[in-house]
């Protein structure tokens, strides 16, 4: 079983493996023997608490590997913080749903058109008016902008890539002389 | 340093280092016996919460005699305690306020 803990820890960044990973595995060792004297729901208890806490803590000191000190500390309760180094802007999301919705509406018009000549004929009849399904449609365009929308956030996120970000990070006094 | 509300588990972990230095198994026990055994925290959680303590100067390494690897203790530091201390008057300010709305709900 010590073995697993041990094997576990290896999910852990390096860095903290280092640094914490003997002084972990003597805290689990005495629990262990102290878990060993109880009842098997007790040790079973011990065994899922630790693996959620190893896999959760490995994810966190991962995610704070990646993102850094803007990664927000779980010691503090969790409250909306403003981070005011990176805004979307609010007028981009409107533009890009007009324009989703005109090619929404080009693409029913074109089928419409499509429809109206029977395909042995040559006359073109008359063009039949495009049905618009308002609602799957919109919930198309919404669901569509908000999965875009936390993709492009998770990446820039993660990859720290916003414009004002490298500027919050700009320091002059570092920058190489000549 | 920041201060902010802090995590339940977070508090006990101060607490227990505010009374003396603590290693990591004296501190679990000792979270778990403050809660009256509803807080057991994994190592996984306790030694999360003490790097981000230390990363954040709230909590510092200190040398005992039994300073083998396995077994290093922390304590607070003087910075730490001030939080904790502004920690607990929030919480004094909240349990009052919370309490006379119980009592005056009740009457």
């Amino acid at each position: 079983m010590f073995s697993l803990y041990r094997s576990l820890l290896y999910l852990y960044p390096p860095a903290h493996r280092y640094e914490y990973g003997e002084e972990m595995m003597t805290v689990f060792r005495e629990i262990q023997s102290e878990t060993a004297k109880q009842g098997t729901l007790a040790r079973g208890l011990f065994w899922v608490r630790e693996v959620q806490g190893l896999l959760t803590g490995a994810v966190r000191e991962h995610l704070r590997t990646i993102i850094g000190s803007r990664y927000p500390s779980p010691i503090f309760s969790r409250r909306l913080s403003m981070r005011s180094e990176f805004r979307f802007p609010k007028a981009t999301v409107t533009l890009m749903t007009i324009i989703l919705a005109a090619v929404v509406m080009a693409i029913e018009k074109a089928t419409a058109i499509q429809n109206s000549v029977p395909p042995s004929s040559q006359h073109v009849g008359p063009i039949q008016p495009a049905h618009f399904t308002f609602l799957p449609t919109l919930l198309l365009i919404l669901s569509f902008g908000c999965i875009s929308g936390l993709l492009g956030w998770a990446i820039l996120f993660a990859l720290h890539r916003s414009g004002a970000q490298r500027l919050a990070d700009f320091d002059p006094s570092r920058e190489p002389v000549g | 340093m920041e201060s902010l509300p802090v995590t339940e588990p977070v508090l006990l972990i101060l607490l227990s280092l505010a009374e003396q230095p603590r290693h990591g198994y004296a501190i679990l026990q000792d979270v778990q016996e403050m809660s009256g055994g509803r807080v057991t925290l994994s190592t996984g959680t306790l030694y999360g919460a003490l790097r981000r303590l230390l990363d954040d100067g709230w909590i510092e390494r200190f040398d005992q005699e039994d300073n083998s690897r396995g077994r290093q203790a922390y304590r607070l530091t003087p910075g730490g305690r001030r939080n904790l201390q502004q920690e607990v008057s929030r919480l004094k300010q909240l349990t009052r306020v919370a309490s006379l709305r119980v009592a005056r709900k009740e009457t």
